[in-house]
């Protein structure tokens, strides 16, 4: 498997307080990864460290295959990143902040200007200057600005902030077509419907850890099954359900029960035991975890454990 | 070049800077020859010629006055410009190294600053010998002198702001040196008991370099001194600069 980002027991430490506590990432080429965590978890110092805006307190990190930060120009050559929200020179026009940075990268970037404003769909007014911009525009000029670099990778840090739900959507298919171009696109975000819609995997980090790893669907459909239950009688379920031991855990949802089962116990012998106990059932729905609940659950699991 | 031409953009477009820095440098000499060459015509018998040595020697003085804040505005914002504005992350992350972000900032202040005050000493130059009049024409030597003065005083303050304004905000850098600049250094060149300490003066050295005839030049200071005094300075200022950048997070 080809990675575009791999670290190894990465720590950044800002006096005491570890921000970023030796996090071993593997980001395999091609896909769009998550980067997944609440609000002061660590993405942005994370991201910060692994672009050499800031030195790592010790650990290992390799983008594109190159150690970091040895071989950092050829590496970062090939990367486009917007970092904390996206900024410019106010009064200088899109464009003009487009050939700023090009300037500083190979020959062919500034002949990228023209097609990275067009592919962000800000051909129109990229003669104006990015003070009359508002925030979606701005974002989307972040982006064109990492498409100077063709980028092999694209390490955007929270990217849908700030934008109604039209630019996510447009933010959303823009990642997706980046994927699909073989790019890979590693997006922070605190949000997590949009990782779950944007991504194929996931990191859940909190603390400065990585607590989680792996494929979106994969992360939430682990654990114990959950069932979805409807019947005429609620009270007596829950008395008969009470005593099936493969049932881990019954909570009261509105006109419903959620059950977790376990040790292979089936939404079939549910069924039969309801049936039986002559309790009539309506409904009897497997339930798909959400990254939320997997994201509060092992966040919180992490707080329990404090 | 690629670099530098960014950096030459970054300043062009700011409008507020270009004007005052224009009217600091061209304009201030434009008016105050405007000025005398109206006081001559309306009244020649009270008021002398505007050109000739003398009145070079005027336009020199202000030029070097008001074209230093014109230079230390300019040196500041290409010195912070890239930090305050939240773009200097963006640069480094296209893998640049810093120290070739923080240098590309002198060639792209002075390629902005040195038109304007090329101009500003062409007016002073020009209206010396085409209103001389009466007056003196000043000699190639009285010219090449008041050129090397405003080259020196200006240019090292270009500098100084660029490696100043590595630390602070730019209105710090301003404020701190056009304070040294007019007040500090002047105050340090009179106190005799300094001796030749005083050499070490960026502005004593750079007044080595005024003409003969100011009679400004307080502290003796050969050409070499003070050539390699403004050069102490100014490896100084950008070394220290370079350093600050290279070791802050971006």
């Amino acid at each position: 498997m080809e990675t575009v980002i791999e670290t190894r027991a990465l720590t950044k430490r800002f006096g005491s307080r570890a921000a970023v506590d030796g996090v071993n990432l593997v980001v395999p080429a091609g896909v769009a990864f998550g980067f997944l965590g609440p609000n002061g978890a660590g993405k942005t110092t994370m991201i910060r460290t692994l672009l050499g805006l800031t030195k790592a307190s010790s650990g290992q990190v390799s983008l594109l295959g190159l150690p970091q930060p040895a071989k950092r120009r050829e590496a970062l050559a090939r990367v486009g990143a917007i970092v904390e929200e996206p900024r410019f020179h106010p009064h200088l026009t899109g464009r003009e902040n487009l050939k700023i940075v090009a300037a500083a990268r190979d020959h062919a970037a500034a002949g990228r200007i023209d097609e990275s404003l067009a592919r962000v769909g800000l051909a129109q007014r990229a003669g104006d200057r990015v003070k009359t911009y508002s925030l979606g525009m701005r974002q989307r000029l972040g982006i064109a600005r990492c498409l100077l670099a063709d980028p092999q990778l694209l390490i955007l840090d929270e990217p849908m902030n700030g934008l109604d739900p039209a630019g996510i959507l447009e933010m959303r298919h823009l990642i997706r077509a980046f994927v699909d171009e073989g790019r890979t696109v590693f997006l922070s975000s605190h949000l997590l419907d949009e990782v779950e819609k944007t991504c194929d995997q996931v990191a859940i980090v909190d603390l400065g850890r990585v607590i989680l790893q792996g494929n979106v669907a994969d992360i939430a459909s682990s654990g114990d099954p959950t069932l979805l239950l409807e019947v005429d009688d609620l009270a007596k379920a829950r008395t008969v359900l009470a005593a099936e031991t493969r049932i881990t855990k019954i909570e009261d949802e509105a006109r419903e029960l959620r059950l977790t089962l376990a040790d292979g116990l089936s939404p079939a012998e549910v069924n039969r035991v309801l049936v039986e106990a002559g309790i009539a059932v309506s409904r009897l729905e497997p339930a798909r975890a959400t990254l939320e609940e997997k994201f509060l659950a092992v966040t919180s699991r992490l707080e329990g454990n404090e | 070049m690629n670099l530098i031409a960014a950096e030459v953009l970054k300043l062009r477009r700011r409008r507020g800077l270009m004007a005052w820095s224009a009217l600091l440098t061209v304009g201030a000499v434009l008016i105050a020859e405007i000025i005398i060459v109206t006081l001559h015509a309306v009244n020649p018998d009270h008021h002398g010629p505007a050109g000739g040595k003398t009145n070079l020697e005027n336009y020199v003085f202000l030029l070097a006055g008001l074209g230093n804040v014109a230079a230390i505005l300019i040196g500041s914002t290409a010195g912070t410009q890239d930090v305050s504005n939240g773009v200097f992350r963006d640069l480094v992350v296209t893998g640049r190294k810093r120290r070739t972000l923080f240098y590309v900032r002198v060639p792209g202040a002075l390629l902005v600053f040195l038109p304007m005050l090329a101009v500003g000493l062409a007016v002073a130059i020009g209206g010396a010998y085409a209103f001389a009049g009466t007056n003196e024409s000043p000699s190639t030597s009285y010219v090449l002198h008041s050129i090397a003065y405003v080259l020196a005083i200006t240019v090292i303050d270009v500098v100084l702001a660029i490696g100043l304004a590595a630390f602070v905000s730019s209105r710090i850098v301003v404020g701190v040196l056009i304070a040294w600049n007019a007040i500090v250094s002047h105050l340090l060149i009179a106190i005799g008991a300094l001796g030749g300490a005083r050499k070490l003066i960026d502005v004593a050295a750079a007044e080595h370099f005024a003409p003969a005839s100011s009679g400004n030049s307080r502290v003796a200071v050969t050409g070499a001194t003070a050539v390699l005094v403004l050069i102490v300075w100014a490896a100084v200022a950008l070394t220290a600069g370079r350093w600050w950048t290279q070791r802050r997070d971006a």
